[in-house]
């Protein structure tokens, strides 16, 4: 039997909200790189935002998959570029539905030093916003919606 | 007569014009371009010239008027708004 390996690149993108349990195990997978001495996190959470008279519950993500992750590797590879002191970058990124107060978004930048990893991840989250192909809209109680950026010409 | 060759496209609707054309997919034959693919859209979803857009062809962004070939994937796709 042949064992074929793939060597593919892991999706950003993951279904529903991002959990405690994948948060942690990212965390709790840091040391095993004893050579990092800074790792930034940023994480994004649902705003229950009120528009009007009406309070957003849950924000539904939806994707481009293919185009997502081909942008996510140029984001990757142009921090890594500019940062020279950084080691290792994570995205993850929700499609679906995330309610109120659920993480849709989660930033992980390792460096040697802080200064580096803080920065790198700063940038890579105002990259996600400008490069990913994903887009939401807010779901309300009332069962309406509202598309966030649709910029009707 | 000049015989032209035409093409099957793919087409994907993403974000709100999902919701304007009411479809993610849609197949489209006997295109003979990009201006003919976009005569063939606006002429089934007029709403779509009060959105904005960008424009991807088998998961590469794209400049206005791409060069298109058969079976080619092409995406629309409204300002980005992840995180």
């Amino acid at each position: 039997m042949i064992i074929k390996e793939i060597n593919m690149t892991e999706s950003i993108l993951t279904e529903g909200p991002i959990t405690r349990n994948t948060i942690s195990s990212r965390l709790g997978a840091l040391s095993e790189n004893k050579n990092l001495g800074g790792h930034s996190v940023f994480i994004g959470q649902v705003r229950n935002d009120v528009k009007g008279l009406k309070r957003v519950m849950a924000i539904e993500y939806s994707a481009y998959p293919e185009l997502a992750n081909r942008e996510a590797e140029k984001i990757r590879q142009e921090i890594l570029n500019e940062f020279t002191d950084v080691k290792e970058l994570n995205i993850i990124h929700s499609t679906g539905r995330v309610m109120a107060g659920e993480v849709s978004l989660f930033v992980l930048v390792s460096g040697g030093h802080r200064q580096q990893a803080i920065a790198a991840c700063a940038k890579t989250v105002e990259l996600i916003k400008e490069k990913l192909p994903v887009w939401k809209k807010e779901l309300f109680e009332d069962n309406t919606h509202e598309w966030i950026n649709e910029n009707p010409a | 007569m000049v015989k032209r060759k035409f093409m099957e496209i793919r087409v994907l609707f993403f974000g709100v014009l999902a919701e304007v054309t009411q479809t993610m997919f849609k197949h489209y034959r006997d295109i003979a371009s990009f201006n003919d693919l976009m005569y063939r859209i606006r002429d089934e979803f007029p709403e779509i010239i009060h959105y904005n857009y960008r424009i991807a062809v088998n998961s590469e962004m794209v400049n206005e008027d791409p060069q298109l070939k058969n079976l080619d994937e092409v995406a629309f796709m409204p300002p980005f708004a992840g995180g």
